[in-house]
């Protein structure tokens, strides 16, 4: 059978490509029948959620610093996913790296802009690093199960920052659990007045490339590439899987770190308990739906950031709940991970288009 | 702080309370480990039967119901993860993860839905625990064993059902040879698919009626993310108990335990810190403790065809 | 009448005729040793038998009965049990445990233990099998555990039992225990089909002989009474080769790989036994030998894969040992035994695949770490013209290949590489003949140019006609060296199968 070989990459990225849309387009559907049982109409209010998130400015602005954290959480999951690790702990490095950039930010004084801003995102970069490095160590030397392992972490991490910020770091005359006010020059650039975009999507962006580069074109991103598709063929080849692991690992969770300080840094401007609404564990569906390329994360993160925008602004004049786009997030790892549950659609869908074809082809009286 | 007599019996009381829920839902993970699939879900399920347990007291008016729905929703999710896993082969984890995703996606959404409220729930009839005049009249015992929930002695009879059914009988042998070997139990012929699906939905079952007791049995009303990580610690302890029902009650005791001092040294310490122990000692489990008990030879394997 | 009937069963897989035509029949009480080389068709016929897998045309009849066996539980419940090669035990259950899994005696839903194992033990002692039934099957040797699959089928009723290659793995005094165990079954009224290549055990254990070769029948009916080892041979292997292919080196040089006792244990057992031998360079030194007999150890000690027991090595006077990396970086080329799982990434392209191992050197990265593409993809380029791998470019993943091209891809890259040392595993398997010849003559090439080979592989052919110096290992160890064409293949084909000793062949040490 003569197949049209065309590049590997190519052929790869149209199937996964398809396979994501096919994923997000079932998930949404899904999605319309329960808002349809709850007892709304499922156009209008998509209609609504896409009409806010994209037709404003504010909107859009909103779903694009929505996007954002999940940016940095995205990529982080799918880095890590190249190594087959999986890092159900962005949630807990998004707050080691958001804490830190906040004890830069407050502690850390005469600096100019550019240069606070940098050291707090580095130093956030290097405490996510450090947290998933730590785990991926452990995996290698005691085979700790690296899912348990950072799902505990983030507990701990969390309860440890709230503890902080409720305590030794809290302001004298404050409420809530949180640090101080950062000062004006580790704080980023508003990019639209009133809204909570940033610089940091650009950083996010910026990020982006640069793994996508680092995976593509660097001897290190090849390594990780081999030893995630074959672990055995990468020994033979010399490549030092348990380094290049760990490394992977680590990088995942530095980044998810500098999610956590874009938080701080531009939007809060301070570390506030509990800022974090689930945005770690939201990667693991824009990864899915990135099909695990940190360059297609930014689409992905992108098309949930209008979702949750929407929700939120259309939650506030209807009762239609936020947590659906988490639904929806769940669902499309569902189908991402399982393509073929949804593939007997396909079937269906082509025969009902090969009927309707030879419908044309008989018209003239011809038998069948 | 002195430590009577009184304060030690009531941490003891207090440390099976708080065992029970992990001894559920390790159970659970039990079978689903013998049968040779990841329980990663638990957590999740857990979720599920705490919520669906509630709202089905809340529908009926009656905690029994309410216990049967808890657990036919964890059975439920259950089933999400037999079908993803063992009928589509996704990797195990991935889809134990799916579960816990959707059971937090699920139960805030329903929350809303059903109650109208967010954060909790109203109240619903819960279980009364019971009480025997001779088991309170026994001196240590009786405090300690006097004042449990109906639930926890239900517990302790399924421990003892479990563990009867995985080594002394016929399908509970040939379950664990299912996740010993799969080649080997189809080639004397099992179905092998059929017995992972039914190690699932065991331990959809347990960990179901876990979170049952949590919201039904322990208080009487559902609070969002009220399991708070059990599931994930019963799967802990599960490896640590070398996967049997025995180990698992002795591993919810030690992790029951920690619960329990808790609440006596918040008076102490900053209550985050305090909270943040049992997270903190299963990581130190995890590292520096025994090493697991080898899990079944044939976890997370498939057959051909 | 014969128990069992086979006529004319015929089976083909894409790309190769595994049985023509074959008859096949089996009696009441007797052991049969169905003979053949890697690929002649004897596992195709006995999983066809046992209902692993269809025939496309043929019948068999038990009985006298036609039947159609659709599954292995067809063929159980009709008294046919097989004992696979890879034993499907389960290591952390008791042999009690092990043999009634699946077929438990039961007592209202409970297994009756006590009756399981006094059933057993009455089988146990019946056949003077010697093993505790309440032990962990981990806990046995091999040669117990495989006593504990014949346990199973027994305790099944089972009235035919197939063994497949049973001696493959157990040690000389297990074969023996083996023996005598096979022979009470049989008198006890069993019938027993051997599927094997080893002929010693055929000679000592079967009543007939049965022949297979290219997935024709040879023979049905052969006593081994009656016939000498050197006839069994023979028939099995029977054979032209080609003489004339063979180009003797030239070029050879002094020694440059050498090898000293090295030793390899794996689970307690040896399996390659304090071996050592010289590579000269411009020389190809071949091993030849059956799977199983250590090579996979052998492979994996000269390659860093695996760290020896006891090795020493040494390339042109420098010692080399450590991970894989150090065995690539001096110099010494590897082309792994199992060409996808072991050499390529079948996702990744050709072009990904053919740095694979080198990816490090000057000539595709620089310092930094940056990948010179530009540099990757001229490279591949050329190698796939050089070497004829088609492909319509090198961007296409490996997946699309045959699997000739993929191995042109390993071959390529190695070969290209100049190194001064290669250890290729059966470097044909599983090719087509055009591929093949291209790669043998690469070899030919790249030993012409200096290279020290070392060249195993079970295709007695191949490794006769390619190399200069002709090994024979066999259970770990190196039982016979000589000149090629100083023995015939009969002659090998008994040292691979233990037939014979190195002093019967006339010491050439």
């Amino acid at each position: 059978m003569t197949d049209n070989m065309k590049s590997v990459k190519k052929i790869q990225r149209r199937q996964s490509f398809a396979n994501s849309i096919g994923a997000l387009i079932f998930s949404l559907l899904l999605g319309m029948v329960f808002i349809y049982v709850i007892g709304y109409s499922p156009i209008e209010s998509y209609k609504a959620i896409f009409g806010v998130s994209l037709g404003t400015v504010k909107g859009f602005a909103l779903s694009l610093s929505q996007a954002t954290p999940l940016m940095f959480t995205g990529m982080s999951f799918a880095l890590a996913y190249r190594v087959k690790m999986i890092n159900t702990g962005a949630e807990g490095q998004l707050y080691i790296g958001a804490l830190c950039a906040a004890l830069v930010g407050v502690y850390v004084t005469s600096l100019p802009g550019i240069v606070h801003v940098s050291l707090a995102l580095i130093v956030a970069f290097i405490a996510g690093g450090l947290i998933a490095g730590a785990v991926a160590l452990a995996k290698a030397y005691t085979g700790a199960n690296e899912i348990i392992l950072t799902l505990m972490l983030n507990s701990v991490i969390i309860f440890f920052t709230s503890y902080l910020v409720n305590g030794p770091l809290k302001p004298p005359s404050s409420g809530v659990g949180q640090t101080e006010r950062i000062a004006e020059s580790a704080q980023l650039t508003r990019l639209i007045p009133q809204t909570q975009l940033t610089t940091a999507i650009i950083l996010a962006i910026v990020v982006a490339l640069l793994v996508q580069f680092l995976l593509d074109r660097t001897v290190f991103g090849y390594e990780v590439k081999v030893t995630g598709q074959n672990f055995k063929a990468a020994k033979v080849a010399g490549i030092n899987v348990s380094k290049i692991s760990i490394l992977t690992f680590a990088l995942s969770g530095a980044i998810a770190g500098l999610g956590g300080a874009a938080m701080v840094l531009g939007v809060n401007y301070r570390f506030v308990e509990g800022f974090s609404p689930g945005y770690g564990f939201a990667g693991i569906s824009i990864a899915a739906l990135a099909a695990y390329s940190p360059l297609a994360v930014i689409p992905s993160a992108l098309l949930i950031g209008v979702l949750r925008a929407g929700t939120i602004t259309l939650s506030r004049t209807t009762s239609i709940p936020v947590e659906l786009v988490d639904l929806i997030q769940v669902l499309v790892i569902i189908f991402v991970a399982a393509p073929t549950m949804i593939k007997p659609i396909y079937k269906i869908k082509d025969k009902i288009v090969e009927k309707f074809k030879t419908r044309g082809k008989t018209h003239g009286g011809e038998e069948l | 702080m002195i430590f009577t007599t009184d304060l030690i019996l009531s941490i003891l009381a207090s440390t099976l309370r708080r065992a029970v829920p992990l001894l559920l839902a390790s159970l659970g993970g039990t079978f689903s480990m013998r049968a040779g699939v990841i329980d990663l879900g638990l957590e999740g399920m857990m979720l599920a039967g705490a919520f669906f347990g509630v709202m089905g007291a809340n529908i009926t008016g009656s905690a029994w119901m309410g216990l049967l729905i808890g657990v036919l929703f964890g059975m439920i999710f259950s089933l999400l993860h037999a079908v993803l896993h063992v009928s589509y082969k996704v990797n195990g984890s991935i889809s134990g993860m799916v579960i816990n995703l959707l059971a937090a996606a699920v139960t805030p959404l329903m929350l809303n839905e059903y109650f109208g409220m967010s954060g909790k729930s109203s109240m619903v009839e819960s279980f009364t625990n019971p009480h025997w005049e001779w088991l309170d009249n026994i001196p240590i015992i009786g405090p300690i064993l006097g004042g449990q929930n109906i639930l926890f002695y239900l517990s302790i009879i399924l421990v003892a059902i479990s563990w009867v059914f995985l080594y002394k009988s016929k399908f509970g042998l040939r379950m664990r040879m299912v996740g010993e070997n799969p080649e080997a139990a189809s080639a004397v012929g099992l179905n092998v698919k059929a017995y992972k699906y039914f190690g699932v939905l065991m331990s959809g079952c347990f960990a179901g009626l876990g979170g049952v007791y949590l919201s039904l049995g322990q208080m009487n009303l559902f609070v969002e993310n009220m399991t708070a990580g059990r599931g994930y610690i019963a799967v802990v302890i599960n490896a640590f108990g070398r996967f049997n029902p025995l180990g698992s009650f002795i591993g919810s005791i030690f992790f029951g335990f920690f619960d329990a001092v808790q609440t006596v040294f918040q008076s102490f310490f900053p209550s985050q810190l305090v909270m943040m122990t049992p997270y903190l000692v299963t990581i130190i489990v995890i590292l520096f403790g025994l090493k697991s008990g080898r899990s079944p030879a044939g976890t997370g394997k498939h057959i051909e065809n | 009448m014969d128990l069992i009937r086979m006529e004319k069963i015929t089976k083909t897989y894409p790309g190769t005729v595994a049985l023509n035509r074959v008859d096949f029949h089996l009696e009441k009480q007797e052991i049969v040793s169905l003979l053949g080389e890697n690929g002649a068709g004897k596992s195709t016929l006995m999983k066809i038998l046992y209902g692993m897998t269809a025939p496309d045309s043929g019948d068999i009849y038990y009985r006298g009965e036609k039947v159609s066996f659709k599954k292995p539980m067809d063929a159980i419940k009709n008294g046919i049990c097989m004992v696979h090669q890879h034993f499907m035990l389960v290591q952390a259950f008791t042999v009690t445990e092990n043999i009634i899994a699946g077929s438990e005696p039961v007592n209202s839903g409970f297994v009756d233990i006590k009756k399981a194992r006094k059933e057993v033990n009455e089988l146990i002692e019946k056949f003077h099998f010697n093993i505790d039934p309440d032990i962990r099957v981990e806990e046995l040797s091999v040669g117990e555990q495989q006593r504990v699959e014949i346990l199973k089928v027994l305790y099944r009723k089972a009235g035919i039992i197939i063994l497949d290659e049973p001696t493959a793995v157990l040690t000389p005094q297990e074969v023996n225990d083996l023996f005598v165990i096979l022979k009470q079954l049989r008198d006890d009224g069993k019938s027993i089909i051997i599927i094997t290549h080893k002929l010693k055990e055929t000679k000592v254990l079967a009543d007939r002989v049965v022949i297979l070769r290219d997935g024709k029948l040879i023979s049905d009916n052969t006593k081994p009474s009656e016939v000498t080892t050197k006839q069994l041979s023979e028939m099995m292997v029977g054979r032209e080769i080609n003489l004339q292919t063979r180009r003797p080196t030239s070029s050879k040089g002094d020694v440059s790989l050498r090898v000293s006792n090295l030793t390899v244990i794996v689970d307690g057992r040896p399996r390659v036994k304090d071996v050592s031998f010289n590579v000269h360079s411009g020389e190809i030194l071949g091993v030849a030998g059956v799977e199983g007999n250590g090579q996979t150890q052998l492979i994996e000690a000269l390659t860093g894969l695996c760290k020896p027991e006891s090795m020493e090595l040494m390339l042109k006077d420098k010692q080399i040992s450590g991970t894989s990396d150090n065995f690539l970086k001096a110099g010494i080329a590897h082309i792994p035994e199992d060409r996808l799982s072991m050499g390529l990434v079948k996702e990744m392209s050709i072009q990904d695949n053919i740095i694979l191992g080198y990816h490090r050197e000057s000539d595709f990265c620089l310092n930094n770490g940056l990948l010179k593409k530009k540099e990757i993809h001229e490279y591949a380029e050329n190698l796939k013209d050089k070497f004829g791998i088609k492909a319509p470019n090198t961007e296409v993943a490996v997946s699309s290949l045959s699997g000739g091209n993929q191995q042109k891809i390993i071959i390529a890259r190695a070969f290209s590489r100049n190194p001064e040392a290669i250890i290729i595993a059966h470097p044909t398997r599983g090719v087509d003949v055009g591929a093949m010849e291209y790669i043998h003559q690469q070899l030919i090439e790249l030993r012409d140019n200096g290279a020290a080979i070392l060249l195993i592989s079970a295709d007695l052919d191949e490794v006769r006609t390619l190399s200069d110096r002709l090994l024979v290992l066999f259970e770990g160890e190196i039982v016979s060296e000589s000149m090629p064409g100083e023995l015939n293949e009969i002659e090998m084909g008994l040292l691979m199968t233990g037939g014979r000793t190195m002093i019967e062949v006339g010491d050439k040490s």
